[in-house]
């Protein structure tokens, strides 16, 4: 039989001073640790939202980012033709050959440059990524050095907001418009017509092909067609799984996040541990009265650790609610794989606060367990005694 | 006795919350080294021999466009320029590997020596590199990792380039900050899958140091308005530059550590007063025997003071011998190389540290000046 | 008579202290009869309260026998003795020990948590056991808000709630002031009366021992009288 509830919680709050002190402490713990989560979430998650399973993304077989891919012109005008390939209601076939190159822009706040990735594009390139949409401005006219940027990159980089303009490659860009991406990765990017940007910083090829399948049979097809064609020095595969693939940002975010997981969760278990002795010590006549009453050794230990979990509980609800208000922050860094500025924003999934929580619960019962076994091993004549 | 062994007596009276106390500082302060130190390499990259004495050259545009073949001879004339070799990202696999575990630049064989002279290596690597077109020099960490000595060949497959390259091992190099990287002949490169005509950016030795600003203006100028146009910049600011593109990482890092300390203080503030707690009673008959509130003060602070400074100097010192003499390159995926806990990095975590002993002390003191020595007889009944 | 409630035979505790061993009880034989309620006294060390802990089963003797009920209380096992205590024995302490986060009535309740009872028996028994000792109305109330006589009386309710057949109380009125000590004898007298309880008391007053229908003195481990 159990103790009630109501008794461990209300010696949880007994102690308040000690027990404030040991919850905060678990809650900064779990924040931490749910926050540096939550990016590697939101990394994940822009991965995750940016392919549309009918599209077929094709680059240059070995390359790992878009930005170092290569598809010739003559590569192009064999694909292009394909009956796999959907087309629209013009006729025109869902082909979008574009052109990514990375440019040095100074940041907002000054302080030193990062790589901004530059996408070229046509119209059949926008509509296959319907994701994305103009929130204000205009998108840009082809040939007169118009841009369009994602919002996210407009907040951290100087020149970025529409009417402003910008230097590169010895012209004057002018920024017409601003789009959301939807969390996508397309939020990282700044978007140009790509003829121009295929003139403007030199280039004879493209990067990439993004085409839309005209059935998931017809998917296949591609991939298998253009695996065979030796004319093609090409890798095709679905969208979704070419983005999916480029997480790997997200790694050192994660050591990082376990490394501190694992250091704080040893301070957390130590003051849990501190709290739950001095509880113990100071209740030691009171535990002998249960044991005395005929409670068992058992229940005085899943007492004291239920008490211990309740306690660690609490300081993980604080964590989380701590860690909330970063919930849907953007924030950036170098992407290993782009060579350039990706932002993604903290995500707090509802799965990553039920890991803070079972985080913390697992630190209060570790800290409590020690405790706990001393409290159910005092012999229940010198609990009476002890004064 | 004395009133230090006293002192002693009474921190040590419970034996297991002094334990716990000084571990959880231990840990904590561990903890803020590690931070502070990935703090640093991130924010202050090592600084390599004759790295006051290099000029990097890149696209202006960005890292990632190439700069024609052309500009060379223009540089080479500029007065103060020593030497200049071109440095060209190859972005090579090895071994079917999922990711590059190291990078590979191309550049001039001749020029490894004057431009990156710090490099040692043992036997003739430099005359083999000079006198075979398809020899490389590896870095000893790669070369250690991978089992790889002179002679041997290795193929990469380039993420960069249509195709694979394969080389044989010239020399093995160390003595640079990092000695991770290969380096290949540009000439091979271009032979095969390169892009004649191009190359990524250039480095160069200027003659001493006072020529350093005006050559890289002179270079800044010497290309300004044409088709590619160059950011020349020292090699400081050009690893600065990597620095600035990481981010909000720092920021992160920053915050984190602020986290660290404040909870620190938290825990550390709490014990010590379940510490006192425990012993209002004991206080509370000093009191009666004559002591003076400052007295007993002095006793709580040295107390906690001494168990801040016993985590101190294991958690700080735990943090030194782990990063000085562990393998940090194995523990962190080759994130970090260096890893090192400078004396002022040491000196922050001692300083915190302190400030515990003292804050921690406050709290329990002001408690035991409001206690009147009939309440505090009567406290544990 | 009866078959005694409380049968002891031959009952010896040595403690060791150090290098010196202690004898606190020395082949002790005793029986307590059904509806007694017999005050034990005697100086301190006198080994009254070591007596009384081995009867509850919260000690252990060295050797001799003690049966209370017919069962022999030295034979039973830590959980065996904990579920006996339990059912058996209400325990009534010299400082109450009341938990302090536990209002009156949840104190009472507490070994009642142990049996199987349903919410609303329990309910129903805790309030009974609280108009007992006259303190139905401070059922809301924590123990810092109790006197120390209400304090004891709650204890009191407490260790009769499960009905035990024994009650032993260890220096009831030692933290006492005479006039809530006589509401605290009172009230036990009231339960031998009124509803047949075996009582035994350990106490060094006689004003105390004087309401007892047996007074034994122990000394040095012996009895005395």
């Amino acid at each position: 039989m159990a103790l009630p509830l109501t008794y461990n919680f209300r010696n949880v709050l007994v102690r308040w001073r000690a027990t404030l002190a040991t919850i905060l402490g678990i809650g900064l713990v779990v924040a931490v640790f749910v926050l540096v989560q939550a990016l590697a979430v939101g990394l994940e998650k822009s991965a995750s939202n940016t392919g549309d399973p009918r599209n077929i993304m094709i680059v240059r077989k070995g390359s790992t980012a878009e930005s170092t891919s290569m598809v010739s012109l003559a590569q192009l005008q064999i694909i292009r033709y394909w009956e796999q390939i959907a087309r629209n209601e013009a006729g025109v076939p869902l082909v979008s050959a574009d052109v990514i190159t990375l440019i040095s822009q100074p940041r907002i706040d000054g302080r030193g440059e990062a790589n901004v990735s530059v996408r070229g594009l046509t119209p059949v390139g926008m509509a296959l990524r319907p994701q994305v949409k103009l929130i204000s401005g205009r998108w840009f006219t082809p040939g007169k050095r118009e841009v369009a940027v994602s919002q996210k990159m407009a907040r951290r980089f100087a020149g970025f907001h529409v009417g402003d303009s910008f230097r590169t490659a010895g012209n004057t860009l002018t920024v017409v418009g601003e789009f959301d991406g939807s969390n996508s990765a397309f939020d990282s990017e700044v978007w140009m017509d790509a003829d121009e940007t295929r003139s403007l910083f030199d280039r004879q090829n493209y990067s990439s092909l993004l085409v839309r399948a005209a059935s998931p049979q017809a998917g296949q097809e591609i991939v298998s067609r253009i695996e065979a064609d030796k004319r093609l020095p090409l890798l095709a595969g679905p969208e979704v799984k070419y983005y999916g693939d480029q997480t790997a940002t997200a790694m050192p975010i994660k050591i990082l996040g376990n490394f501190l997981a694992t250091a704080m969760s040893i301070g957390a278990v130590f003051a849990a541990m501190n709290t739950m002795y001095a509880s113990v010590g100071s209740r030691t006549r009171e535990i002998g009265t249960l044991r005395v009453l005929g409670f068992r050794r058992r229940t005085i230990l899943a007492g004291f650790i239920i008490e211990g979990a309740l306690l660690a509980a609490i300081g993980g609800v604080v964590g989380c609610l701590l860690a909330l208000p970063l919930h849907g922050v953007s924030t950036g860094t170098m992407s290993f794989n782009s060579f350039s500025e990706t932002v993604f924003e903290f995500r707090i999934t509802p799965w990553l606060a039920a890991k803070g929580m079972i985080f913390a619960v697992v630190v209060g019962i570790i800290g409590s367990l020690l405790p706990a076994i001393r409290a159910s091993r005092l012999p229940v004549i010198t609990a009476l005694k002890s004064v | 006795m004395t009133v230090s062994t006293f002192i002693l007596k009474n921190a040590l009276r419970n034996k297991r919350r002094a334990l716990l106390s000084i571990s959880s500082v231990a840990v904590s302060l561990f903890l803020l080294v590690t931070l502070q130190v990935a703090l640093r390499e991130l924010t202050l990259p090592p600084q390599s021999a004759g790295a006051e004495l290099r000029v990097a050259v890149r696209n202006k545009i960005s890292l990632t466009n190439p700069l024609p073949v052309r500009q060379r001879g223009v540089i080479e004339k500029i007065p103060g320029v020593e030497a200049v070799t071109p440095f060209t990202w190859f972005g090579g696999k090895y071994k079917g590997e999922e990711g590059m575990s190291f990078a590979q630049f191309a550049m001039d064989a001749e020029k490894l020596h004057s431009v990156f002279g710090e490099a040692k290596m043992n036997g003739d690597g430099y005359e083999k590199f000079n006198a075979t077109k398809d020899a490389c020099v590896l870095g000893k960490i790669t070369a250690d990792k991978y089992h790889l000595k002179v002679g041997d060949q290795i193929t990469l497959d380039s993420t960069v380039y249509p195709g694979s390259l394969s080389f044989h091992i010239a020399g093995i190099y160390a003595g640079t900050p990092d000695d991770r990287n290969m380096l290949f002949r540009q000439d091979y490169l271009d032979e095969s899958i390169g892009v004649p005509g191009y190359v990524g950016m250039w480095w160069l030795k200027v003659k001493s140091a006072d020529d350093m600003a005006p050559v890289i203006k002179a270079i800044n100028a010497a290309f300004q308005n044409t088709s590619a146009e160059v950011r020349a910049e020292s090699e400081r600011n050009f690893q600065l530059g990597f620095i600035s593109m990481l981010g909000n990482i720092k920021t992160l890092i920053a915050s984190i550590s602020t986290v660290v300390v404040f909870t620190l203080v938290l825990v550390t503030a709490s014990t010590m007063s379940m510490a006192v707690r425990e012993r209002f009673r004991e206080l509370a008959i000093l009191k009666a025997l004559g002591f003076r509130r400052r007295e007993l003060f002095a006793f709580i602070l040295a107390e906690s003071f001494g168990l801040a400074v016993v985590g101190a100097l294991l958690g700080i010192g735990g943090a030194y011998c782990l990063y000085t003499f562990g393998n940090i390159g194995k523990m962190t995926a080759g994130i970090f190389v260096s890893f090192e806990v400078t004396p002022r990095i040491m000196g922050v975590a001692a300083l915190v540290a302190a400030l515990l002993g003292i804050i921690s002390a406050v709290a329990p003191s002001l408690s035991v000046a409001r206690m009147s020595v009939v309440n505090g007889l009567k406290t544990l009944d | 008579m009866a078959e005694p409630i409380v049968k002891i035979r031959e009952l010896t505790k040595l403690y060791s202290q150090g290098e010196i061993q202690v004898t606190a009880l020395d082949r002790i034989t005793l029986d307590i009869a059904a509806g007694e309620f017999l005050a034990l006294m005697g100086p301190s060390g006198s080994g009254k309260s070591t007596l009384l802990h081995i009867i509850a089963g919260v000690d252990r003797p060295t050797s001799g026998q003690c049966l209370v009920q017919g069962v022999d209380v030295t034979k039973l096992n830590e959980s065996q003795l904990a579920d006996w205590r339990n059912q058996n024995v209400g325990f009534i302490f010299q400082t109450f020990n009341l938990i302090p986060v536990l209002t009156a009535a949840e104190n009472v309740e507490l070994p009642l948590l142990l049996t199987r009872l349903s919410r609303t028996q329990r309910r129903k028994q805790v309030e009974t056991a609280l108009e007992v000792v006259g303190l139905a109305d401070r059922a809301k109330h924590l123990p810092r808000q109790l006197s120390g006589g209400q304090e004891q009386r709650v204890a009191i309710a407490r260790a009769l709630v499960t009905d035990p057949a024994l009650i032993v109380a260890d220096e009831p009125t030692g933290n006492l002031d005479s006039h809530s000590a006589q509401e605290v004898l009172s009230a036990l007298q009231a339960l031998r009366k009124d509803a047949g309880k075996t009582i035994i008391m350990v106490t060094h007053d006689p004003k105390a021992a004087a309401f007892g229908t047996r007074q034994i003195h122990l000394e040095k481990g012996e009895l005395s009288q």
